[in-house]
């Protein structure tokens, strides 16, 4: 049987889907701002337009699990970078690769539950305009860095914690910030569990309904290319 | 356990109350497609609200009523509908033919409902709220107070001045659709 209360329903379902799953992916991203941290990842990755046509220079690095490739850095002509990460395993390869793509980076695979203590060092300069788009694929990240986003002196920092269920599904949080100068080592700390909603505000149920903002913030999912 | 996260909680409470808002907004809006998108609003607002909602204080209603009473009012409207400009779930791309029938005859079962609240216009907002509750969507004064966020003693003095108002003015007898107070 349907009807407009079973489709109702069944949309709702998956807006809740949805938000978990974006809450996962942007709640570890600098708790103390997470607000416009958030803001920024999701009204980026709107103008995720995928790996640009014209590559040039594509490597792939093979995982031994079922052949499949661990990752691949992709620089586009225009100088961004695209990066996808289909499974979790050999960060210091997926940090060379990147250097090779111009890119210094410090990647951090964790357990699940796990996740580097944030920051890890001064704000990247780039921060106003940072602009990585981040897609979650079906069981991998990709994410792409425009040129210029990490200058020299600066590093991008991915920390993940991967899903328990295996290094090639879904992580269960993600960090991505860069930084300026000298990088922390990872101080091995517990995924900040979501603070209800992420959004934080308690009291009456008239100030609960900040919809409006979240309106703005649930528009162009995150998740809006997987299922 | 929480709403906004565990979706087969959220099909509990949306089957418990689904009946009730359809019925809440059948009686604030006579538009059909106006209905099911204020329908769909107020559970996406609850969604972003759930975490304002703590079992076992005051009753589930009262607070959905509350959710219900922001997402319904006017100021609430407008910016609904630049969100579902912009996609979120809309109600009335969710209706077909013998769902939009269905709704206007909950729209149509509610009309003398709605002329009581038409009634009440002319009331000061705070005693408008906790009459609208209680006479109109039966709740007891305390879930109308609870929905409100007021003190249930103050509740009662306004239900009490607008039953007062309305009596010296007009007396709509659906006012007097007896609330339990």
């Amino acid at each position: 049987m349907s009807n407009f209360e079973e489709r109702l329903l069944s949309a709702l379902k998956e807006e809740i889907t949805t938000r978990t799953a974006e809450d996962r992916m942007t709640t570890t991203v600098t708790p103390d701002q997470r607000g416009s941290r958030r803001r920024r990842f999701v009204g980026l990755s709107a103008a995720a337009a995928g790996v640009a046509a014209a590559a040039t220079a594509a490597v792939v690095v093979l995982n031994g699990v079922a052949g499949a490739p661990a990752y691949a850095v992709t620089k586009s002509t225009d100088g961004s970078v695209s990066v996808q990460i289909n499974a979790f395993t050999d960060p210091e390869g997926l940090e060379a690769e990147l250097a090779d793509a111009g890119v210094k980076a410090v990647v951090d695979y964790l357990p699940e539950g796990q996740i580097c203590k944030s920051p890890r060092g001064q704000q990247g300069s780039a921060s106003g305009k940072f602009s990585t788009s981040l897609t979650k694929e079906a069981n991998g990240i990709s994410f792409k860095i425009e040129e210029g986003q990490v200058p020299a002196g600066e590093t991008l920092v991915l920390a993940v914690s991967k899903s328990k269920d295996g290094d090639d599904k879904a992580p269960f949080a993600m960090s991505l910030e860069i930084v300026k100068g000298a990088v922390a080592d990872c101080e091995v700390t517990a995924v900040p569990q979501p603070p209800a909603d992420g959004r934080g505000g308690d009291g009456a149920p008239e100030s609960g309904l900040d919809s409006k903002t979240d309106g703005e913030d649930t528009g162009p999912s995150l998740n809006q290319q997987t299922q | 356990m929480r709403l906004n996260e565990d979706p087969a909680a959220f099909e509990a409470f949306y089957r418990r109350h689904v009946d009730a808002v359809l019925k809440f907004v059948a009686r604030r809006v006579s538009d059909p497609h106006l209905a099911a998108d204020l329908t769909a609003d107020i559970f996406l607002a609850v969604l972003d609200s759930a975490h304002t909602y703590v079992p076992g204080r005051g009753s589930e209603i009262a607070w959905l009523y509350g959710v219900a009473r922001n997402v319904v009012s006017a100021q609430h409207r407008k910016a609904a509908r630049e969100a579902r400009a912009t996609g979120r779930v809309a109600g009335r791309r969710l209706m077909d033919d013998d769902d939009l029938v269905r709704m206007e005859e909950r729209i149509d079962a509610e009309r003398r409902m709605r002329s009581a609240l038409e009634a009440m216009a002319e009331l000061p907002e705070g005693e408008r709220a906790v009459l609208e509750l209680v006479a109109i969507d039966q709740l007891t004064v305390a879930e109308a107070a609870a929905a409100l966020g007021i003190r249930q003693v103050t509740a009662r003095v306004r239900l009490h001045r607008a039953r007062k108002t309305l009596e010296t003015v007009a007396s709509p007898a659906a006012v007097y659709v007896e609330g339990q107070a």
